[in-house]
């Protein structure tokens, strides 16, 4: 793997606190990186994973004021890394908000979109509310009339 | 289930032209359609059967197709999965707008004249709306029967339920209602001696559990009356467990995916929660299965029986003015959706079904210039209207789970209050509040983009906002009024030339008065339950009402009736109890379009239970 590709899975665990095992598991961790570099631009990411790589290794609270600070409240990576947040959780790219195209300047591919059929069906929020995609991944009969299994929060790397 | 191969040969214009008179032609492949097509052909008949739209889906092949097109829509809106066809447009609620004072609004297919705009939605396109459909499969009362009479408000039908009841039992046997006699017997709804639905009844969802937990046990008074209060199952078109006890005891065999070729799927519902717009395995009931039955009599008699032409636009009906038998009907049958290029044929039959739906029979018949003797076609358009209440439970219930909605309170379908106010039954909404807020994806981008939350607290947060979401869908009876209509004018036509509906609609103040008491209800519910009310109404909103100094957002219900009347005269209706025109001996115009009233029922079943009755007098006239 990739030294590129291990930042960007790093940012995505640390953004979406699902873990590399499930992250890898939706087969589109690739596909959301040739994304970001196609709709953004390489450059854009390449400073988005820097910012991430460059995180002080704290725990807790400070760690999450940390990506706070440097990278959702970065005026340029902010709505991007909040783009992969939705990105992952429902596999579509919400276009960027107009303040961010007339600061930056407005990119051909960010429009909205979804990656790919297999990419709604492996939408994260499914996972996080214990239920499946609308249409897909059926759990069977009758499993509505029983209590949701809402998956523990994983162990994430970073607060190892 | 099996299509003989042949079936699906697209059936070619010029030999359809050529081929002389076909005992019936009906004009739409929906369960209207679908089931008249079958009764005739095991009896014998030559039907063709024009449909609109396309017919790609009849294989599985193509029912996937509209599969891929909805994981792949980013607005998961309730057409997703049905390509654009503008020969054969039909309704998309994105594309609404609120309309001004005497506004007119032609750029949707259906050109809103108003003042309300209805969302209101049916399906073009090869086994029509049950494509689409959700199937709650519920019976009328019999009340809804007569409600002139009973409580001063609507009409009468010229049919008892009795009359029905034997034609519901055998909608509920092509459907494949799974259902328990005990859950069904309230409001004074019986069932004869050992009767049992084909199937077992789908179990609630733990989210309708939960909402029975906090309210089993508690009333409402309405007009004196008291009403228990109580979350029952409702009966659903949809493959669940068989029961052994069905038809004395030889049980019933469920129907799953239909094609080509031998599928092993869609035998019991797997909980994918996407009834509507499309469920990915076929365990929800479409006409595709009635007309897979109706194409296999062919197979056994040696030849094709049933016809079907896709991409056929039924355009105008030509009567002989001699004795005002339809003559003949005039058909545009394109090759290319997205062409408008066509060729026009003329079709000849002994019997003429209209099954086209109610706005697009009326449509048909308007663009026509048949009015009727008593001028009522397309008039008394009626819709139920829905009003969505909107809650955070306490604790976390799972939503996004389970059919799209497996249980509700229905207790208020009946009383004496309907002398004044509309009834209603409640739909508990196992899919939050996805129909009132574009839930969960709204959930997301409000948690992510306003909230600021990422990592841990947004997984957490997902949770806290979307499992614990309540949504009563209130579907309020909405009755007959000549002046709600669809009429058609030269100046707005569709890619083909042909005219499109005009909708006319006032939400009637019987109604209103019911969504004022709903909304009070709803209140009442959500306060016994603990639940945080988040309802809203916006006044900028296509559908808003306002009543009484209070406003609404009224939706459609998409349960399209009224536009030709039953009744027991030429002159106060369009049709008589059997669905045949007054004044055309050779026409039936069959579906929602022929319902006097429509109570708090869905009214699939009981369209489908009158096209059982029609069969039998198309066939008793042919002979
Ligand atoms: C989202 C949704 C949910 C619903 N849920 C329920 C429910 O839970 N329970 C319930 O009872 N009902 C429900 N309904 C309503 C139900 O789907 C309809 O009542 C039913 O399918 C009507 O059947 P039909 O055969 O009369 O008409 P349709 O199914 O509309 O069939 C008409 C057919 O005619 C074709 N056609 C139209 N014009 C022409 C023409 N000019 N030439 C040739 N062909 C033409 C159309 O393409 C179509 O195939 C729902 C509807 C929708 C949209
Ligand atoms: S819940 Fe799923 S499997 Fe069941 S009928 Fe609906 S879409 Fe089909």
């Amino acid at each position: 793997m990739s030294s590129r590709f291990e930042a960007f899975l790093g940012i995505s665990v640390e953004l979406t606190a699902f873990s590399r095992f499930d992250l890898l598991g939706t087969g589109l961790a690739e596909r959301y990186l040739a994304t970001l570099d196609k709709v953004v631009g390489g450059e854009i990411t390449d400073t988005l994973l820097a910012a991430f790589v460059a995180l002080p290794p704290a725990e807790g609270e400070a760690r999450i004021q940390a990506v706070r600070t440097t990278i959702l409240g970065n005026e340029l990576l902010g709505d991007v890394a909040r783009a992969l947040i939705k990105l992952w959780y429902s596999g579509t790219w919400f276009e960027l908000p107009c303040a961010w195209t007339e600061r930056f300047g407005p990119r051909p591919a960010d429009t909205t979109f979804i990656v790919s059929p297999d990419a709604y069906v492996e939408g994260l929020l499914w996972k996080a509310i214990g239920a499946h995609p609308a249409g897909a991944k059926a759990p069977g009969f009758g499993s509505w009339a029983f209590p949701p299994k809402i998956p523990a929060l994983p162990e994430l790397v970073s607060k190892a | 289930m099996l299509f003989p191969l042949e079936s699906t040969l697209k059936a070619d214009a010029k030999t359809v032209a050529a081929s002389g008179e076909y005992d019936i032609v009906i004009v739409g492949s929906g369960i209207s359609g679908a089931i008249i097509a079958k009764q005739a052909a095991e009896a014998g008949k030559r039907v063709l059967m024009l449909e609109a739209g396309t017919g790609a889906n009849i294989t599985l092949a193509g029912y996937d197709d509209l599969l891929t097109t909805f994981y792949s829509a980013v607005s998961k809106d309730n057409q997703s999965p049905f390509p654009l066809n503008a020969n054969a447009a039909m309704p998309r609620s994105p594309q609404l707008r609120k309309l001004q004072a005497g506004e007119t609004d032609s750029s949707t297919y259906i050109v809103q004249s108003g003042p309300y705009v209805s969302d209101t939605t049916y399906t073009r396109i090869f086994g029509g709306t049950t494509m689409h459909w959700e199937a709650k499969t519920p019976r009328m009362l019999r009340s809804d029967f007569k409600t002139r009479s009973i409580f001063g408000q609507g009409l009468d039908w010229p049919l008892s339920f009795e009359e029905i009841e034997e034609d519901y039992r055998l909608a509920e046997q092509e459907i494949g209602v799974s259902a328990n006699v005990e859950d069904q017997q309230y409001l004074g709804q019986t069932f004869p001696g050992d009767y049992v639905f084909p199937m077992r009844g789908l179990p609630l969802s733990y989210l309708d559990q939960q909402v029975n937990k906090g309210i089993e046990g508690t009333s409402v008074e309405l007009c004196g009356k008291t009403y228990p209060l109580k979350v029952r199952p409702y009966p659903q078109g949809r493959n669940s467990i068989p029961n052994p006890a069905y038809d004395g005891g030889k049980g019933y065999r469920p129907i799953g995916a239909v094609d080509t070729h031998q599928v092993e799927e869609g035998g019991r519902c797997q909980g994918n929660t996407n009834c509507v717009p499309l469920c990915p395995v076929q365990a929800r009931y479409h006409s595709g299965k009635t007309l897979a039955k109706a194409f296999a009599v062919n197979a056994k008699a040696g030849e094709r029986l049933v016809e079907l032409l896709s991409q056929a636009v039924a355009s105008k009906v030509n009567i002989d003015p001699d004795n005002g038998k339809v003559r003949s009907l005039e058909v545009k049958v394109y090759k290319d959706p997205a062409s408008p290029a066509h060729e026009a044929i003329t079709v000849r039959g002994k019997v003429f079904v209209f099954a086209a739906g109610a706005i697009e029979t009326a449509r048909l018949m308007l663009a026509s210039g048949l009015r009727s003797t008593s001028g009522l076609v397309g008039r008394n358009l009626m819709d139920h209207a829905y009003l969505l209440n909107w809650a955070l439970m306490p604790q976390i219930c799972g939503t996004m789970r389970g059919t799209s909605s497996t249980g509700g309170i229905v207790d208020l379908r009946d009383g004496p209050f309907r002398e004044r106010q509309a009834a209603f039954a409640i739909d508990i909404h196992n899919d939050g509040w996805g129909w009132a807020t574009g839930a969960p994806t709204s959930d997301l981008l409000e948690l992510v983009d306003d909230r600021n939350l990422h990592g841990a607290d947004l997984r957490r947060g997902v949770v806290d906002r979307v499992s614990r979401q309540l949504l009563l869908a209130f579907m309020l009876e909405v009755m007959p009024d000549e002046s709600n209509r669809i009429t058609v004018d030269p100046q707005y036509t569709d890619a083909l030339g042909n005219m499109r509906p005009i909708l006319s609609f006032t939400v009637p103040e019987y109604t209103m008065k019911g969504a004022a008491y709903g909304r009070r209800f709803a209140r009442t519910v959500f306060a016994r339950l603990g639940a945080q009310d988040h309802t809203h109404y916006d006044p900028g909103d296509f559908g808003y009402v306002a009543y009484e100094g209070q406003g609404y957002a009224i939706r459609g219900g998409n349960h399209l009736a009224g536009t030709h009347i039953m009744g027991t005269t030429r002159t106060n209706s369009v049709v008589d109890k059997n669905q045949r025109s007054w004044d055309h001996e050779n026409l039936y115009l069959v579906g929602g379009g022929s319902m006097p009233t429509i109570g708090t029922a869905n009214v699939t079943l009981t369209l489908a239970a009158m096209c059982f009755r029609s069969s039998r007098d198309i066939l008793k006239y042919l002979h």
